[in-house]
């Protein structure tokens, strides 16, 4: 009887847990067509696994310096260095095109404002001004 | 100690020191090509045996520079090549090679083609064995990801299908099937290994390989637990032959090899708050026959070698990374200590490694290794390595890195 009510309450503690919000901003270039993603979305973005918007433009993944890490890992799954060896393997291998580097949530915006299909997670609070903040659900 | 070609390795560190570690885009029109690369410099010395090179005396015959650029012309449609360099020992030379040239278009997630000359899925680490930069250790395990027979493993002239599916609640299944052609040099190190099989000259000479066809599959599982991940891969290569010159007595004349290669692998890999932990099986079986090169058949031939390893890393800095592994081959699966063999010691190679990986910069890493090794099956240099037994002996490994 007690595992019929751990259980239930087991899967709404980790549902829970995969709900919370993510901390930072997500921005994307103003011609994505995108206006929301999903947290599985997003994080298929950040691995390599969709590698084109809906309509067939390239993503560009933008990474915004050392204070957006905590949010990009909350977002992919993945430590800072673990990002970073995963796109080394796909693109010497010719799988995929790696993540620009910006040195912080300023220049990333930048780049992400003149890249086309160029996406971004930028610290939580940052200007998004130039670029399109995407919902996150 | 045996620096080989020294002026292309410091040109191409300085090349890349130079380049800010920044990758190279280059505008055309609307669209933006990326370039990218890696030079990596290695140093290997050795106890007993010459392994990889002349390592007895300490050798820095060990590097690889890559360059590639990738641009997406059009929608869902995306070109890359890569041109390549290395050298290992007698293998490589630094000859320039086009290690990959594809194009791909991908309809949606669960359906992509990609053409051209493609690099071939195989396990955790065939497709990038060359990245220094995506992993721990400095020598994969060798039995598996043969450094000298990156010919053989790494690229084919084809195609490849690839996707995704999503399992709902049971995690997701990605797959890769490819179908193409190998090209094995002469001067390769598949024909590097085969060589030192034959009589010495003049009584036998290798000849050549045979443009082969090869046809496989990669199929992961990454489970619902984040960071678990669980594969399988198979594939055969269709008639395999190489050809070989004989001298008098026996000859003139000429004989060939032809086999096929089913092979076979499993890897489960976990990554969980900095560690991984990897292991992997890997198999091949080779059945065929040794005939004149008029196809008069001589006699049946067979071996099935296997090999399989465990390995474990944690990232404890952003600068440190520790691995270990553990990894065991076989050349004779029913014969695995030699018995009754010429060298008894040539059926295995044991080998427990401990790797320290430096990130100093963002653009450069620095990797030190040590390893202990009983057997003699990996070394296939008898010239090098004339008397061979079962003793432990050590391996030290240094090695570089400078990516952009």
């Amino acid at each position: 009887m007690k595992r019929h009510i751990l259980f239930p309450g087991l899967f709404a503690l980790l549902s829970v847990l995969s709900c919370v919000a993510l901390d930072g901003v997500v921005v994307v270039n103003e011609a994505v067509p995108a206006t929301q993603l999903t947290a599985g979305a997003l994080k298929d973005i950040l691995t390599g696994k969709t590698m084109y918007w809906d309509g067939g433009a390239a993503i560009n993944i933008v990474t915004a310096g050392e204070k957006a890490d905590a949010a990009l890992e909350q977002a992919s799954g993945m430590t800072p260095s673990a990002f970073k060896t995963h796109w080394q393997r796909l693109a010497f291998s010719g799988r995929g095109q790696p993540p620009k580097k910006a040195d912080d949530a300023a220049k990333a915006l930048a780049l992400v404002a003149s890249t086309k299909g160029a996406i971004a997670i930028l610290p939580a609070g940052s200007d998004t001004k130039g670029a399109k903040s995407l919902a996150i659900q | 100690m045996t620096p080989q070609n020294p002026r292309i390795s410091a040109v191409c560190l300085a090349l890349l020191a130079g380049s800010t570690a920044t990758a190279w885009d280059l505008k055309l029109g609307e669209k933006t090509a990326s370039f990218h690369g890696f030079a990596s410099q290695g140093f290997l010395a050795s106890t007993d045996y010459d392994y990889l090179g002349r390592s007895r005396d300490g050798s820095f015959e060990f590097n690889e520079f890559g360059l590639n650029t990738s641009i997406s012309p059009f929608n869902r449609t995306r070109i890359t090549a890569q041109a390549f360099t290395f050298d290992v020992g007698n293998v490589g030379n630094y000859e320039l090679i086009l290690d990959y040239a594809s194009i791909e278009y991908t309809v949606n997630d669960h359906v992509g083609f990609r053409g051209g000359r493609v690099r071939r899925p195989g396990g955790i680490y065939n497709h990038i064995q060359d990245v220094d930069l995506a992993r721990t250790a400095i020598l994969l395990p060798q039995g598996m990801y043969d450094a000298r027979w990156r010919d053989f493993s790494t690229s084919i002239d084809g195609g490849l299908v690839f996707g995704s599916f999503s399992l709902g609640s049971g995690g997701a299944l990605s797959y890769e099937a490819y179908a193409g052609y190998m090209n094995l040099s002469k001067e390769g190190g598949v024909a590097r290994i085969l060589e030192n099989g034959l009589p010495p000259a003049p009584i036998g000479g290798f000849s050549g390989i045979d443009k082969s066809l090869i046809a496989g599959a990669q199929l992961w599982w990454n489970t619902p637990v984040d960071g678990l991940r669980f594969g399988v891969s198979g594939g055969q290569v269709f008639d395999f032959t190489w050809h070989i010159s004989v001298a008098p007595p026996f000859g003139p004349g000429g004989m060939k090899t032809e086999v096929d290669i089913p092979f076979g692998q499993v890897s489960l890999e976990y990554q969980k708050d900095g560690w991984t932990f990897q292991t992997e099986y890997y198999s091949y079986k080779t059945t065929g026959f040794d005939m004149l090169e008029n196809g008069m058949i001589l006699a049946p031939t067979s071996s099935q070698p296997d090999v399989w390893y465990v390995g474990l890393s944690k990232r404890l800095t952003p600068w440190l990374e520790l691995g270990s592994y553990y990894t065991e081959y076989f050349t004779d699966v029913d014969n695995r200590g030699g018995v009754g063999t010429a060298v008894p010691s040539d059926a295995f190679q044991k080998d427990a490694a401990l790797s320290a990986r430096f990130d100093i910069t963002d653009w450069w890493i620095f990797k030190l290794e040590g390893h202990y090794i009983r057997g003699t099956g990996l070394l296939h240099s008898s010239t090098l390595n004339p008397v061979r037994n079962d003793d432990g002996w050590w391996l030290f490994a240094a090695k570089t890195t400078l990516s952009f």
